[in-house]
């Protein structure tokens, strides 16, 4: 129990200095694209590229519809690049800012929710993409649409819960980075983003029992004009909760030795 | 409200020094499977008593000056009263607000021109927004950069660079200062008048402790010294008593 009263006293302290994480978060993306003129948005235009090619590819050899194939593939996609981006980089999170907590005294989670906004400024970049498909392809039912929002939230929520996790486990154990880096290469093609998870059949284990199929789900569904399930809503939520439990659980047990890792 | 201090009742900080291997998970689960002696005295770890029951009270005034050779601990010891490192034995009480500053020049970004990197180490230094905003003009105003300011950091020199971290980070407001060995900064003009900020920013807070190797500006500057050798207290107490001490004992050695 003490363990969870430092870990919420440090996210309390972390949300509370959010002025230094969104800064220090543009910072990085100002520096990855310093001068150049489109910056982020070359992301931008090198996702959809590789939509359109995946689009073309697999929308031939799935035998889909592009009209459906398309919006399901790209929300799907930068949806996925949120999620993964904030685990991994969420691995280095406090590795790379191994200076700043040596030095001076700041709240521990800002590093992570430094990554997180990072990484979901570049997801409204992206996130042009899915505007223009929709706008292509037309929205099926407005209605189902404002579920959208919660859906990002609850997203968000697991994915700082994980790059938490690995983030502490990280900066003890260097390997982890890569570890994780190949586990998410590999749910990317076990998640149903560039498929339908109907079309694994007798599989469907496969979708059953990912997590993150539930959150891109939640996330994609209202875009397309579905209602997400119950099922969906309540295991996403369920792993919410239990996730920040364990996530601010180990925070809070490790919280002293951060900086000895480092 | 009680006044400003800070306590060390038996501070001891064992640092691990992990070795590249002793980070590593591969190592953690082979060992697993092997429980004999030879393993366990394989830890990898090694660890540095970098701390050694340490205990001492500074109370509003103080001035402290720590002494001792390379690597006695004085930067540690400067880092578990800012609660960077927690300590690992022992208690540490600090009473007021803490401010470090053992790096000037952390956090500060080359494509950020020097408006932005105030806001940015201002923020580092747990300012306020409103503190940050009020305090900027007069801290353009000592770096004398002009419109510089406005250009970005890359384009600066090295001695310009210096200016502006040093006024930033002289610009707080602390309690408790927390400084590793003030730099020589920029040129001789500027010198004096950083020595004038620096004895400003001493003025405002109400303990200063400082990490100095001469013994000189510590008679100069504080009313107390703490020696420390290897991580252990030798001797805490009166500037004048403790640097007599530390010289004799270092004119012995």
């Amino acid at each position: 129990m003490a363990a969870l009263g430092t870990a919420t006293a440090d996210l309390n302290a972390s949300m509370k200095s959010w002025r230094l994480w969104t800064l220090l978060g543009w910072i990085e993306i100002r520096q990855r694209y310093a001068r150049s003129k489109l910056g982020p948005f070359w992301l931008t235009i090198s996702m959809g590229v590789v939509i359109g090619a995946i689009g073309l590819v697999f929308g031939a050899l799935l035998g889909q519809e592009m009209n459906t194939y398309l919006p399901m593939l790209s929300i799907g996609m930068v949806a996925w690049t949120l999620l993964s981006t904030i685990i991994n980089e969420g691995c280095n999170a406090y590795i790379n800012s191994a200076q700043y907590i040596r030095q001076v005294h700041t709240p521990r989670l800002i590093y992570l929710l430094q990554a997180m906004w990072r990484n979901f400024i570049i997801f409204l970049h992206n996130f042009v993409i899915v505007l223009i498909v929709l706008a292509i392809y037309g929205v099926k039912t407005w209605q189902t649409v404002p579920l959208f929002l919660p859906g990002l939230i609850v997203l968000l929520l697991n994915s700082v819960w994980m790059a938490m996790v690995v983030g502490l486990l990280s900066a003890r154990f260097r390997d982890l980075p890569q570890i994780v880096m190949a586990f998410m290469q590999m749910m990317y093609f076990v998640t149903p983003i560039m498929f339908a998870a109907s079309a694994l059949k007798k599989h469907e284990w496969l979708v059953t029992f990912n997590p993150f199929a539930y959150l891109i789900d939640l996330v994609r569904q209202p875009l397309l004009g579905e209602w997400p399930s119950l099922q969906t809503w309540g295991t996403a939520l369920g792993m919410t909760v239990a996730g920040w439990l364990l996530a601010l659980v180990l925070t809070g047990r490790y919280h002293k030795r951060i900086p000895y890792w480092l | 409200m009680t006044s400003t201090s800070i306590t060390l009742e038996h501070v001891g900080l064992d640092l691990p020094i992990f070795d590249v291997s002793g980070q590593s998970l591969k190592k953690r689960v082979l060992r697993a499977g092997r429980r004999n002696r030879i393993a366990e005295d394989n830890e990898g770890v090694v660890i540095v008593r970098a701390l050694d029951d340490v205990s001492f009270r500074l109370e509003a005034g103080d001035r402290l000056g720590l002494i001792g050779a390379n690597g006695a601990g004085k930067s540690t010891l400067l880092r578990v009263m800012a609660g960077i490192y927690p300590p690992t034995a022992g208690t540490v009480r600090t009473q007021g607000k803490t401010v470090p500053l053992l790096d000037l020049a952390l956090g500060m970004d080359d494509h950020s021109t020097g408006r932005q990197n105030i806001r940015l180490r201002g923020l580092l230094l747990g300012m306020s927004d409103k503190e940050i905003r009020a305090k900027t003009e007069e801290i353009a105003e000592f770096t004398e950069l002009n419109d510089y300011l406005d250009l970005p950091l890359r384009t600066y020199s090295t001695g310009m660079r210096v200016r502006l971290a040093f006024a930033v980070s002289t610009a707080v407001d602390a309690q408790i200062l927390l400084l590793d060995e003030v730099l020589g900064v920029g040129d001789a003009r500027f010198q004096e008048r950083a020595r004038e900020r620096l004895e400003g920013l001493h003025r405002r807070a109400e303990i200063v402790v400082i990490a100095l190797h001469s013994n000189e500006a510590i008679r100069k500057a504080c009313n107390k010294a703490l020696w420390l050798d290897r991580g252990k207290l030798m001797a805490f107490g009166n500037t004048g008593e403790v640097t007599a001490a530390y010289e004799t004992y270092m004119a012995q050695a």
